[in-house]
């Protein structure tokens, strides 16, 4: 008897978990899904091409990591669907203080590596907590506006939010990444956006984010305070010019449109692209993949992709039109906008329309912690859009 | 089991995931749809961006970033295209070509950090000093796609250790090269001249394009002269490289290189060695007659016929080996330094052609004919020849101080006697001023004066004495004190010229040219060196003959014949007559040779010493047979003393040289 009701009551629980997972899977957006696949495999795809030559002897190297991340990441995902958005809403304040603590643990236990501390190694592959932190930045931050909902146009309202995001875009910046850093400036732009932060204090915000290019770019340096490395500076001034100094400071923009030029419609293929086979393109596999792909897999390649990201921002922005509530639609905001932006600076400078920084192209580019913080960020949008308003109407 | 069907269809509810009543009555707000409109529009912007840049750069422009990726792998290399040979007229070669490793360093391959390391170790290796290494890279710093050569003749075990290595050696290349090869030594040294790289001063000349920084180039002498013949069609050779500079394929020659042609010389080589051992042997005798400066000399052996020079020789001399590959600074100090030159009595100067000398009393055959002509003494008149003379209370002394006789103009040509020349030079003084210079014109008609025009670089033009020289030579601010005499021209400049001494300065190309107009019955003609060049044969085809280099013909300088016939006789008497200057030396060669000594004084600073010596040029220069003169030498000995004690000997030795037959006897003579 005992042993039937308790076999009852776990049949019961299964049905119930079961008929839950049904209504999420039901509540699910299966084009994004579907995009979010698209994009891992074709990433898989390309990197598998990229990186072909780059260890002799195993072709398959990269390819295989990446594969193994991504799957990570998809159980990441599927574990942030299951996870209500309010929960992070509730805990922001520990999500914020516990980024804070990642971002120092790394200046602590982080190793130098070509000049920078960005990465916690941890045996099997380097932790870089500032991919995850671009997710769990805009989580602490959203839910500290959505607090704020009804005193938004508060002026003190953004100035604070602004207080808050300055840490932790501050230690991002001095690892140095200053391209993350500047994604996280995009991202805190988004969540005050959509948050329905004032025009005034928006466009005063951009007249202030303004001034502080001008300071960094110009006035210091002139006055002999700089704020840049001197090869961070060359990069954002000389983008628009690639063939200024092909020998130095230009050569990797230089290099990079010769890849992407000479993919042509077709693209050369994996074994003739000897821009990236030989090496003359750096950071290949990582910064620079889209110019590897476009080499390789020509027009077609390059264009494919960019419609597969197309799709998913789309899918995205209509997330943040049927979010439950405003905390959702803050969160969803923000990881578009982080995701346009990446997207935007990274395929733009590979083709010399945005300075050369530091930022991986999403879902392609070989690095765990980006394909793994990417998916479990699509996993957070996939989750606001299971419990939308929309959706429960209908 | 009801329960269980409420639970059933309560877990179908949309409840399983609460929703939080606080905000259950959200709502789209028209601003929220407005601010995801815009950043709809902004997606939809910054996608386009993107999609028309990729348009732009892949399908637009795709074929020429495609090129420019091509070229980025592709390195040309220029191929080293073998020079041309040098023969001698019978086609005995003089300089050849033999193969050489040449080490380079491409300076864009070095490694951006420690690149001084390894071309420290490097210079270690092929035993180049650092420093030198260092400079020549920084002379191509203008150009570091292009190789900077750091021995053209490496040892073969640097070469192995250096392919060995190879990947310890980032940028450094191993290629095959073409050397200078010189079989007969030092034979011809200044003549032949050297190669070397092209300079930047010589890049940027106008002539400069047709060198590639890093081309070897002629440098001097024929190598010079005929380079463009010479230097051939350099090939281009791609190679496909990463970027690192390794090479990824075998080299693809896409234009071979084109060897430069042959090029036939009119020298002798026989003739030449006979020339240069005789120039030894002049000097030696002139030593061991007491002429203890004597170092130096010049050996011309022309064809009267067409101005062909048989032989050119120069003392003292060099290797040309020296300019080929690395050789220690030191040994080509006396070459390139102007006071290692000094001290080592300019080896590299062909004295031949740059030296000038007053010529003495050879010159007293244009004195004889420039009277002859302008009829200041008929050729049977005599004049007194004596011990010394004094005209305008200035006195003139003789060589021979213990003669006193008349003389006609051969027996004063052969006994060489200086008081007949100084009063025939007088009578070119005294003449009026509507008569001009007579005796500089017909110098100057002779060729004295002004270059000859052969075909070598570097050829001096000597210097003919005249009123208007006078007059640009010496003024107020040059001579500030005796400017007024010293641009005066006095009867001791007439006087002095009349026997080739004074400010008179020639050449010993332009003293074997004069005596060949002499020989050749009064044609001037132009010395040349090349013959002709040739593309060489293959061994069973002959070399065909691509250009002959036909030089101007011998122009006719309208000098009486009876004249000249009067002094080839006293050139004859010199060398057969009693009184003869160097009777002694040709009176019992086989064949007739007819020729005139000198002995000219020139205030020489040797090698070392501040004050001015004035010692003795030791001259001679004639023709032979006398008949039918097939060719002229002139020998000049450097304070060798007496010309039939140094001169008159050496040229003896080039006779012997040129006719196959030894003089019964050899003297000497104490003789102007």
């Amino acid at each position: 008897m005992v042993e039937y009701a308790s076999s009852r009551a776990a049949a019961r629980a299964r049905r119930a978990g079961r008929a839950e997972a049904a209504s999420l899977a039901r509540r699910l957006d299966w084009m994004l899904v579907g995009a979010v696949g698209a994009l891992v495999l074709f990433g898989l795809w390309a990197i598998s091409g990229i990186t072909r030559h780059d260890v002799p002897g195993s072709p398959n190297y990269y390819v295989t990591r990446q594969a193994i991340f991504a799957a990570v990441g998809i159980v990441g995902a599927f574990a942030a669907i299951l996870v209500d958005p309010a929960v992070y809403r509730r805990y922001h304040k520990a999500i914020y203080f516990g980024t804070i603590g990642l971002m120092v643990l790394v200046f602590l236990a982080g190793p130098l590596t070509r000049g920078s501390k960005r990465w916690i190694d941890l045996g099997f592959f380097r932790f870089q907590p500032s991919e995850f932190g671009k997710l769990l930045f805009v989580l602490a931050l959203a839910g500290f506006l959505a607090e704020r909902a009804r005193r938004i146009g508060d002026p003190r309202t953004t100035l604070r939010t602004i207080g808050l995001a300055t840490v932790p875009i501050f230690l991002v910046f001095v690892q140095p990444d200053l391209g993350t850093a500047l994604v996280y400036g995009a991202a805190l732009a988004a969540i005050l956006f959509v948050a329905g932060t004032r025009w005034t204090q928006i466009a005063l915000l951009g007249v202030g984010a303004v001034l502080v290019a001008v300071l960094m770019l110009w006035a210091l340096p002139a006055i002999g305070q700089p704020v840049l490395k001197h090869y961070q500076q060359e990069r954002l001034l000389h983008f628009g010019n690639p063939n200024a100094d092909p020998g130095g400071a230009t050569y990797n923009a230089h290099q990079s449109l010769l890849a992407v030029g000479a993919g042509g419609v077709h693209g050369r293929g994996v074994d003739n692209a000897t821009q990236t086979n030989l090496d003359f393109l750096p950071e290949h596999a990582t910064d620079f993949a889209f110019a590897s792909l476009a080499e390789q897999r020509g027009f077609l390649g390059a264009a494919a992709l960019l419609c597969l990201y197309l799709l998913v921002v789309w899918r995205g922005l209509r997330i943040v039109a049927i979010a439950r509530d405003p905390y959702s639609a803050i969160v969803a905001g923000g990881i578009v906008v982080a995701l346009l932006f990446q997207i935007f600076v990274n395929v733009g400078m590979t083709m010399g329309i945005a300075p050369i920084t530091g930022i991986p192209l999403p879902f392609v580019s070989v690095g765990g912690s980006s394909m793994i913080a990417n998916l479990v960020a699509m996993g957070v949008l996939l989750a606001v859009h299971a419990r939308a308003r929309a959706l429960d109407r209908r | 089991m009801a329960s269980a069907t409420a639970n059933g269809r309560a877990a179908t509810r949309p409840r399983a995931v609460p929703l939080d009543r606080a905000v259950a009555d959200y709502r789209l707000a028209p601003g929220l749809a407005v601010r995801i409109g815009i950043l709809g529009i902004v997606a939809l912007v910054v996608f386009g961006v993107l999609f028309l840049r990729l348009w732009a750069l892949q399908v637009l422009s795709g074929t020429q970033y495609l090129r420019a990726a091509q070229n980025n792998q592709l390195r040309t290399m220029p191929m080293q295209a073998a020079r041309g040979p040098i023969v001698d007229r019978n086609g005995v070669p003089l300089v050849t070509n033999v193969a050489g490793t040449s080490i380079r360093v491409w300076p864009s391959d070095l490694p951006k950090d420690g690149r001084y390391t390894e071309l420290r170790r490097l210079a270690r290796l092929v035993n180049v000093p650092f420093a030198q290494i260092a400079a020549d890279l920084r002379k191509h710093a203008r150009d570091p796609l292009a190789p900077v050569t750091v021995e053209d003749s490496a040892r073969d075990d640097v070469v192995f250790y250096l392919s060995e290595h190879r990947d310890e050696f980032p940028g450094v290349e191993i290629a095959r090269s073409y050397l200078r090869h010189y079989p007969y030594g030092s034979l011809g040294a200044q003549v032949v001249g050297a190669v070397g790289e092209v300079t930047q001063q010589q890049l940027d000349s106008s002539a400069g394009r047709a060198f590639r920084p890093g081309d070897e180039i002629g440098q001097s002498g024929i190598e010079r002269a005929y380079d463009a013949y010479l230097r051939g069609q350099s090939g281009v050779a791609h190679l496909r490289v990463d970027s690192l500079g390794r090479p990824l394929s075998a080299l693809q020659i896409s234009q071979e290189p084109t060897p430069g042609y042959q090029l036939r010389l009119t020298l002798d080589v026989k003739l030449q060695q006979a020339a240069e051992r005789a120039l030894s042997f002049g000097i030696g005798a002139a030593r061991n007659d007491g002429a203890w400066a004597a170092n130096g000399g010049a050996i011309v052996a022309l064809d009267p016929r067409d101005g062909s020079i048989l032989a050119l020789a120069s003392s003292p001399t060099y290797s040309p080996s020296l300019y080929v590959g690395r050789k220690p600074a030191r040994l080509l100090r006396p070459l390139l330094d102007q006071t290692a030159a000094a001290k080592a009595n300019f080896p590299g100067l062909d004295r031949a052609i740059e030296g000038s000398y007053p010529p003495g009393s050879t010159f007293k055959p244009v004195t004889a004919l420039a009277a002859l002509e302008e009829h200041l003494i008929s050729p049977y008149d005599t004049l007194p020849c004596q011990g010394q003379i004094t005209i305008k209370g200035q006195t003139f002394k003789n060589w021979d101080p213990y003669v006193y006789e008349g003389m006609t103009m051969p027996v004063a040509l052969a006994a060489s006697c200086d008081t007949y020349f100084y009063q025939l030079g007088y009578k070119f003084w005294q003449l009026p001023p509507e008569r001009g210079q007579p005796l500089q014109e017909w110098a100057s008609r002779f060729g004295f004066g002004r270059t000859t025009g052969v075909d070598l670089p570097g050829e001096q033009a000597g210097l003919l004495p005249t009123i208007a020289w006078r007059h640009a030579r010496y003024t107020a601010q040059n001579d500030p004190l005796h400017w007024q005499v010293d641009r005066l021209w006095k009867p001791g400049d007439s006087i002095q010229l009349a026997i080739g001494q004074k400010d008179l300065q020639v050449t010993p190309l332009q003293m074997a040219r004069f005596y060949a107009l002499i020989a050749n019955g009064g044609r001037l003609v132009t010395p040349h060196i090349a013959e002709d060049v040739e593309q060489a044969g293959d061994g069973r085809t002959p070399a065909v003959v691509r250009r002959r280099f036909a030089p101007p013909a011998p122009q006719r300088v309208d000098v009486d014949s009876s004249a000249l016939e009067v002094v080839r006789s006293g050139l004859d008497e010199a060398t057969h007559g009693t009184i003869g200057t160097s009777e002694p030396i040709f009176g019992s060669f086989p064949y007739r040779i007819a020729g005139k000594t000198g002995t000219a004084e020139k205030t020489v600073f040797l090698p070392g010493q501040k004050t001015g010596l004035n010692l003795s040029q030791s001259w001679w220069c004639g023709y032979g047979p006398t008949d039918n003169p097939t060719i002229v030498v002139c020998a000049l000995i450097e304070n060798g003393g007496h010309g039939g004690t140094a001169a008159a000997p050496a040229a003896l030795h080039v006779f012997e040289q040129y006719f196959g037959r030894q003089a019964t006897q050899h003297g000497t003579v104490y003789s102007d």
